[in-house]
């Protein structure tokens, strides 16, 4: 890497005057904005306001007694425990599929893919009407002779049925992402605990899975700090509706943010809750799959 | 049912005399699936060419009695669908082309040049990535809102103009890139910038492309940042634009459905006549975790 450096004194300004707008531009909006949003949630903020008065941790301790907020945030918490592994068993199901049948075809990759591409204003347009009492599921499942709830109007099938929409939109994009590590997996692995007298679920288990934890730890954290920030499907199909059922903690920082007046500092300490929050599920699930790690 | 896939997945394709079903069973299954991805889509645009009697009679039904394209018509005029489809294009096109350019000659500036606090910076930018955009959404509208460019187009495209995953993964991309052609040119009196453009970038055609769609797309779908910032009706991305149709007093379902297809339609377009640089980018992605 050295070797391909350039010579030269001028090299070193060049370089600032070459990296520096990129560098000013992520360096004001994420280093200085996290500092900035910090800040905010130890004051009683409003942009418009001539003195923002300190008031120490005290938005912190509004938001974890907000019946409204914790609410949020336990049915956040629902909504990741569903989502995330429906997602990814979906998605890995769906890539041993395709990879057992010949790597799948271009055209059917293609609209498994589809849906993650489209917008999610347009998919959660779609689903409202999909979901309806006498909606297209309900009658795709009436064909098998259950009666579905009408799920959004439901307070029990409402998040569930976010979970069906948030599946169908995203299961096509990490399907690709598992279907790139399955094929990077050598095939005389397979060979071998074949010939150890392996059976197929054996195979599965000691050879896929862990030569895939990669991708799995890749995808868990993706989908995990994904779903956390779950918004627009929410804000479109129920606006946290039926009885709260479906209010989650984005759409909480985006009322108190954005269309409360003066709530912005306590806005600001629900997000470094949120963050937190993510963090410690990522902090898990490292721990947890390194603990698994076995060949390599 | 997940139980019946996951056995169907692990079928050995081996033993001879039951490969043919195996196989075809896992088409059936996959094309199963492939009806399912594709249903919700054929059931918006059949929707989208109803008359709104015919819709709101028979919203199920599959085939649109008579053929209409008034709902197109409505979205255009009652539904400004034009103006915000307008926006979006602008906005999508000028990030794209802003984030390349400078995503670019900062990952060239890393990969190739050595300067003072490179290797800060860059962990910076690796940093930054990790950042969930639930905390950085408060703090960039109210920046946003001290420049003085809340509710304009500048507001909703500033922030985007950089990327730091595009800068890791250019870079990534230019550290493959052998130096011996740089030098060559460097020794005929090619200037810094001149290897850049006319030497790294046309090289790294595959990967500016990639990310290119990959910032296209993103800038296309999205749907809170400009939400946040906009009020003015006439600045509105096409994503806010038919989220609002249903708060508006006129509520054609139909029409709603016909800006969903517009929506949509130039992504559809890209991913098919692009896959290979999507799909293959995304896969990509994937494995640097």
């Amino acid at each position: 890497m050295k070797s391909a450096s350039l010579p030269g004194r001028s090299s070193n300004r060049v370089a600032y005057l070459f990296a520096g707008p990129a560098i000013l531009l992520i360096g004001t909006f994420s280093i200085i904005g996290i500092a900035y949003s910090f800040w905010i949630s130890l004051h009683d903020y409003d942009v418009l306001a001539a003195r923002n008065p300190f008031v120490g941790l005290e938005n912190y301790r509004a938001a974890l007694s907000d019946e409204l907020f914790r609410l949020s945030l336990i049915n956040t918490s629902y909504y990741v425990l569903l989502a995330v592994p429906s997602i990814m068993c979906g998605a890995l199901v769906l890539a041993l599929l395709a990879d057992k049948a010949g790597r799948g075809s271009p055209l059917v990759k293609v609209i498994y893919f589809i849906p993650s591409i489209t917008p999610g204003v347009v998919v959660s347009l779609l689903w409202v009407w999909l979901l309806r009492d006498d909606g297209a599921l309900n009658q795709v499942l009436g064909l098998v002779g259950i009666a579905g709830p009408n799920w959004l109007q439901d307070p029990r099938a409402a998040m569930p049925a976010i979970v069906i929409v948030a599946t169908w939109q995203a299961v096509g994009y990490y399907m690709v992402i598992f279907m790139a590590g399955l094929s990077d997996i050598p095939k005389m692995y397979y060979e071998a605990a074949t010939i150890d007298g392996a059976g197929p679920f054996g195979r599965f288990r000691h050879v896929t899975v862990p030569l895939l934890r990669n991708t799995f730890v890749f995808i868990t954290a993706m989908l995990i700090i994904g779903s956390y920030q779950v918004f627009t499907q929410v804000y479109i199909m129920t606006n946290g509706g039926p009885q709260n059922a479906t209010e989650v903690v984005q759409a909480q920082i985006f009322r108190n943010a954005f269309q409360y007046v003066g709530k912005t500092g306590y806005a600001a300490a629900m997000a470094w809750v949120l963050f937190a929050v993510i963090a410690v599920f990522i902090a898990v699930q490292m721990r947890f799959m390194r603990s698994r790690r076995l060949y390599d | 049912m997940t139980d019946g896939l996951s056995q169907a997945a692990l079928k050995s394709p081996w033993p001879g005399s039951r490969r043919g079903v195996t196989a075809a069973l896992l088409s059936l299954v996959i094309a199963a699936g492939a009806v399912t991805m594709i249903a919700p889509y054929v059931w918006l645009v059949v929707n989208s060419l109803k008359t709104v009697e015919d819709f709101s009679r028979h919203p199920y039904s599959l085939w649109p009695n008579p053929l209409d394209l008034a709902a197109y018509a409505r979205a255009f005029t009652l539904g400004r669908v034009g103006i915000y489809l307008g926006n979006s294009l602008f906005y999508a096109l000028v990030a794209t082309t802003v984030q390349l350019f400078l995503d670019s000659i900062a990952a060239f500036a890393f990969a190739r040049m050595e300067f003072r606090g490179r290797t800060t910076a860059f962990t910076m930018l690796l940093t930054t990535m990790m950042l969930p955009g639930a905390v950085t959404l408060i703090p960039t509208y109210l920046i946003i809102v001290h420049l003085g460019i809340a509710d304009t187009r500048l507001g909703v495209l500033l922030p985007g103009f950089a990327g730091a995953f595009g800068i890791f993964m250019l870079r990534q991309f230019f550290l493959n890139i052998p130096a011996d052609l740089e030098d060559a040119a460097r020794i005929d009196g090619c200037s810094t910038f001149g290897i850049y453009s006319r030497i790294i970038l046309p090289l790294a055609r595959p990967a500016l492309i990639t990310l290119g769609l990959f910032i296209f797309i993103g800038a296309w779908s999205d749907f809170l940042w400009p939400l946040v910032v906009l009020t003015d009706w006439d600045l509105y991305p096409i994503t806010v634009g038919i989220a609002s149709f249903r708060s508006d007093a006129w509520i054609f379902w139909n029409s709603v459905f016909a800006g969903s297809v517009i929506a949509s339609f130039p992504l559809i377009c890209l991913t098919i006549l692009a896959q290979k640089h999507i799909i293959g980018g995304i896969a990509l992605s994937g494995m640097k975790g």
